[in-house]
């Protein structure tokens, strides 16, 4: 796997090709994941992404590889703590530093984890704001809708209309 | 926050309906921890965004935010961690107060049943969502005649993240 | 008694409940779920409408006593009243919840809104089973307060037959036939 390669750049203050485009309605936001404990992508969602190389399964695997890694390699990297595992040895959820966000000349990726191992991973437009209250807030209508919802059957496939409406109109008025 | 007695008289109306269709207290106190279990996979993120606590890796800490702030938010009382052991993988919380068993009295029929097994099953549950495989059982119950309820917690080892896929798949 | 829990606490319990009985103590049997699930609901009814009618004179009508379930009763469980109450005037009564707590969270599947895009036949096969599957689970969680109402009326001395409708979430119908 090849995480830091091909054309994307991880750097401070991109400059942001003229040909990047905003989502329906002037969003900010181009896709959205919510990955469980166990690495099941519970929802995929996009609202602006020209570019579809691969397959859906191929693509979430991508992503919640990418976490992974930069989780255990920011962790490695980390100046500021005494103990730190070797890379590759397993993390406990919360251990270490944790990172909220990269990005590159033409996105920017926005990441929140909770204790309990739900990770939410925002893609939007690169000069996008500070989104950790949003995964937050994120986070909140998943609780009140998904895990509240009689109906769900924790670590199945997220299909709640209460859900997705709410959720399509958060990341339409505030991304 | 609402009035306490729906929730109360449901569970007790629960219990008493397993004890009629399953026939055997042991069996009973299975499905209660299962259905406890079940409660807190759920529970445990409305708690997590409630409160924002936003990591639990220190098993010490964890019980404690369990005692003081997860039995407040939901159940409306608190817990004391006490008695730890040596190495800080074991401890008891203790509940002088149980909005479960507010009008229950147990029937000579139901020695052995351990009234509260949900309680029991939702903190497993809760705490393995968070990593943490514990065994949690009943020490003291009111209910069988003890001056209060206590839950002992016992570490059984906390589970690091794995990458969750084979590798070429 | 004034002690409090939080709504989730009996939201989260009910949901367990009709699951357990549901997938694994009657797992294919959803007349035989329903029926316990409806019992459970049936005392807690009985003893409900117990506790909420202490110092109160004997409702001397049917009318009356279906009007103290959709106030009195209706506001202790729920903190609102039911919002529209009909009747035939022979023994059927209609009362509508608008917003039913307990269904608030329900929601099912907005199937079009899924990832991808080859998938998107607005009416596949499976649809129409599906639908039959959700709407059998949406009204498996209805057995319950069914059985609350049951209970609470049965306690004034008033048998009857509780059904429920709910094709409008989150709002919810109670159909009450009282029998002669």
């Amino acid at each position: 796997m090849q995480f830091f390669g091909g054309t994307s750049e991880v750097t401070l203050s991109p400059s942001v090709p003229s040909s990047i485009g905003t989502g329906p309605l002037g969003s900010n936001a181009y896709m959205l994941y919510l990955f469980n404990r166990n690495g099941v992508c519970l929802l995929y969602k996009e609202w602006h992404r020209p570019l579809k190389t691969l397959d859906s399964n191929q693509d979430q695997k991508l992503m919640f590889g990418l976490l992974f890694s930069l989780k255990s390699f920011t962790a490695k990297m980390d100046p500021t703590r005494v103990e730190k595992g070797n890379l590759g040895v397993p993390l406990l959820p919360g251990e270490g530093c944790s990172f909220h966000c990269f990005r590159t000349n033409t996105y920017k990726l926005s990441f929140m984890e909770s204790p309990s191992g739900i990770k939410i991973i925002l893609v939007t437009h690169p000069k996008s704001k500070d989104h950790r209250e949003n995964l937050r807030y994120i986070y909140n209508l998943y609780v009140g809708n998904v895990v509240k919802n009689p109906l769900y059957v924790p670590g199945t496939a997220i299909k709640c209309e209460l859900f997705n409406t709410s959720l399509d109109q958060y990341i339409q008025t505030s991304i | 926050m609402q009035n306490a007695e729906l929730f109360t008289l449901t569970y007790g109306a629960i219990v008493r309906q397993l004890l009629t269709d399953l026939e055997d207290v042991d069996e009973v106190n299975k499905q209660l921890d299962q259905m406890g279990y079940n409660i807190g996979i759920r529970l445990i993120d409305e708690f997590l965004a409630k409160s924002n606590v936003s990591r639990c890796v220190n098993f010490k800490e964890t019980a404690e935010v369990i005692a003081k702030v997860g039995f407040k938010m939901f159940l409306g009382i608190t817990a004391t961690v006490t008695n730890w052991d040596v190495d800080g993988s074991s401890c008891s919380l203790v509940l002088e107060d149980n909005p479960l068993v507010d009008f229950v009295e147990l029937p000579d029929m139901c020695q052995g049943l351990y009234y509260c097994n949900v309680l029991s099953g939702v903190i497993r549950g809760a705490l393995e969502m968070v990593s943490m495989k514990t065994e949690v059982t009943w020490v003291r119950d009111m209910l069988r005649g003890d001056d209060a309820y206590e839950l002992r917690l016992k570490l059984l080892k906390q589970v690091p993240e794995e990458y969750p896929y084979k590798d070429d798949e | 008694m004034g002690r409090e829990v939080s709504e989730s606490c009996i939201d989260a319990l009910i949901t367990e409940m009709v699951s357990s009985y549901c997938n694994r103590f009657y797992v294919n049997k959803p007349e035989v779920s329903a029926r316990r699930i409806e019992a459970i609901g049936y005392q807690v009814g009985i003893q409900l409408s117990e506790r909420y009618t202490v110092e109160r004179p004997r409702f001397s009508e049917h009318l009356e006593a279906i009007k103290f379930i959709c106030k009195e009763f209706w506001s202790e469980l729920f903190k609102k009243q039911i919002d529209n109450l009909k009747t035939n005037h022979k023994g059927t009564f209609v009362l509508q919840d608008n917003r039913f707590q307990w269904l608030t969270h329900m929601s099912i599947n907005a199937s079009a809104e899924t990832t991808d895009s080859s998938q998107q036949e607005p009416h596949s096969p499976n649809s129409t089973t599906l639908d039959a599957n959700l709407l059998q689970a949406t009204s498996m969680h209805l057995y319950f307060p069914c059985g609350i109402i049951r209970g609470a009326l049965s306690n004034l001395g008033i048998p009857c037959a509780v059904s429920a409708d709910a094709s409008n979430l989150p709002a919810c119908s109670f159909v009450i036939r009282i029998k002669a």
